[in-house]
């Protein structure tokens, strides 16, 4: 139910526009490794979106495949209506890849000049370099840059002009709090100005805050895809933990209304009749209405909202367990 | 793409060792060979050692610079992801590879006036200036075809595989190109074939010229054909890099 309303909420948000990028039935293979798996996926101008995934989910894989650096073997994905070459040509994408490296043997502020010499819609060099937080280390050579100068150059390198779309590959990888603050506020001003940001990362309070829409990959293929609240919704939206004095009826436990997740601890040893129970429920009112109607004395119980950490792990780890669900739920 | 050549020369500039090394291994390289030699002409031909092996070793060492040199940082710079960064610009396959001659060439045209200068110094070659002119533009332009081989090799192969490709073009070019020994030495059929390698058209060009003649137009044409199959399959290994390296 939660998929019909992001759907709609999706479809609703772009049904003025063209999209931006639009992958349909995309597959991508490496032997016998699957990275990507019948990936449909559409991108409208303005989004702000993050791209979720555990480790080998096929982030890197998809960011690949929309660039142009990889061709699909299956199925079929333009940007702006064209062919990733033809968009980059245009000055239309700028992309910040974890795998970039950078040129060797020059400095920082010729390195940023040859980026806007590519760029066909390049901004002035000051600006570049002011909007990044490179001004400093202009005259520095690139091969002596700190893992964190280095991911700022390659900002530098990704904004040099004025690109419709943005594509980060875990921009804020070494980057130190204050640094990541700096990127994300620079990388507003971008989402502001209209342009549409897509962004891999491992941090999911990255997501969570900055993205106005949370796409969740998984073996290859959407599993979630929505906002974060609605993401969160998906997973189980409320956590709600207690205490219980005495033996527990754990079937009953388990029969309570809503229940994602259950999880009993404690018990068995000295003062052992006291259980610590952890539950994730979608709704959390008729769960704990019905722990009382069990003639149940909850102690300390809380009731709190899951972070988006919670939910992704929720969310890819029940498919791992049902795969069958998965498929259903990425559709 | 001017910025991208400007940045290539740039960059090849402030690599001292390496600039060194390119410049000063053809010259030593001529003195050894060539140092001991009298000046008889070689059999079968009007050239005696100083001046055969002038051009040779001017012709070896420019091909030294941009072929080891291109085709092993380039395959670096892949490793290193810096290529995949480049292909998320508007630069096209050419200006990549125009980018990456020009570097070279920087670096090969040094080598070929110090040994140039060495002969004349040490080995007392005497021309007239027309030729020494024509001979070191002859060597500097005709590097460009291997420059643009070294391109195509480090797109070719990856990692450890690149030194060994390219050392195996290397030898093998310069052997049969008769850069290390005159080719009159060798068999009748070796010569033969030997004709159509880039090596020996490009030596040839600076060897007619000391005979007193102009270059010949076969060789000429034998180098541009190489010229444009190596430069463009290079832009076509460029484009096409699909390989995460």
């Amino acid at each position: 139910m939660t998929t019909t309303a992001t759907t709609t909420a999706i479809a609703a948000r772009g049904a003025d526009r063209a999209p931006v990028v639009s992958f349909r039935g995309v597959g991508k293979s490496y032997g016998a490794v699957r990275a990507v798996a019948d990936l449909d996926l559409e991108l409208y101008p303005g989004e702000t979106v993050a791209l979720l995934g555990p480790n080998g989910a096929g982030k890197s894989s998809t960011l690949d495949l929309l660039l142009g650096l990889r061709s699909p073997d299956s199925g079929s994905l333009s940007l702006f209506g064209t062919t990733p070459q033809r968009a980059i040509e245009q000055g239309r994408v700028g992309a910040m890849l974890q795998s970039g490296g950078l040129m060797e043997g020059v400095k920082v502020k010729e390195l940023v000049g040859l980026a806007r010499d590519l760029h066909p819609r390049a901004y002035p060099l000051d600006r570049i370099m002011a909007t990044a937080g490179i001004t400093d280390i202009a005259d520095r050579m690139v091969d002596k840059l700190s893992g964190g100068q280095e991911q700022r150059v390659r900002f530098a390198l990704a904004t040099a002009g004025a690109n419709d779309l943005i594509v980060l590959d875990e921009p804020t990888t070494g980057m130190d709090v204050s640094a990541r603050q700096t990127f994300w506020g620079a990388m507003r001003q971008q989402a502001e100005q209209g342009r549409t940001v897509l962004f891999a990362t491992h941090y999911l309070e990255e997501a969570d805050e900055i993205a106005d829409r949370v796409i969740v990959l998984h073996r290859g293929r959407v599993l979630a895809d929505g906002t974060a609240a609605e993401i969160k919704a998906r997973a189980g939206a409320r956590r709600v933990s207690f205490d219980l004095e005495g033996p527990i009826d754990r079937d009953a436990l388990h029969g309570l209304p809503f229940l994602t997740a259950l999880e009993i601890s404690g018990g068995g040893r000295g003062d052992g009749s006291r259980h610590t129970v952890r539950i994730q429920s979608q709704d959390a009112d008729a769960t704990v209405h019905a722990l009382y109607g069990l003639g149940a004395y909850p102690h300390h119980l809380e009731v709190s909202g899951l972070g988006l950490e919670q939910a992704f792990i929720a969310l890819t780890t029940a498919s791992d367990v049902t795969p069958a669900t998965a498929e259903e739920a990425a559709r | 793409m001017t910025t991208l050549i400007k940045l290539e020369i740039v960059r090849a500039l402030r690599n001292k060792k390496f600039m060194f090394f390119s410049v000063i291994y053809p010259p030593v390289l001529y003195l050894i060979i060539a140092g001991g030699a009298d000046s008889r002409p070689i059999p079968g031909m009007k050239l005696d050692m100083g001046l055969y092996y002038m051009v040779s070793m001017a012709a070896f060492g420019a091909m030294t610079a941009v072929l080891l040199g291109n085709s092993e940082r380039i395959a670096k710079e892949r490793e290193k992801g810096w290529v995949r960064q480049l292909r998320l610009t508007a630069l096209p396959g050419r200006g990549y590879v125009a980018a990456k001659m020009g570097a070279a060439a920087t670096v090969s045209l040094p080598s070929i006036l110090l040994v140039m200068i060495v002969a004349a110094a040490v080995k007392g070659v005497r021309l007239e200036a027309w030729q020494w002119v024509t001979i070191a533009a002859t060597t500097w332009l005709g590097s460009f075809v291997f420059a643009a081989l070294g391109v195509a090799i480090g797109y070719m192969a990856t990692g450890d595989a690149v030194r060994p490709i390219a050392m195996l073009f290397y030898f093998g070019l310069a052997f049969l190109g008769g850069l290390w020994m005159p080719l009159t030495i060798l068999p009748e059929w070796v010569q033969n074939v030997a004709e159509w390698f880039p090596t020996h058209a490009y030596a040839a060009l600076g060897t007619a010229v000391e005979a007193g003649g102009a270059p010949h137009l076969k060789d000429m044409a034998i180098l541009a054909g190489y010229l444009l199959v190596f430069a463009s399959g290079a832009a076509w290994l460029y484009r096409k890099d699909t390989r995460k390296t």
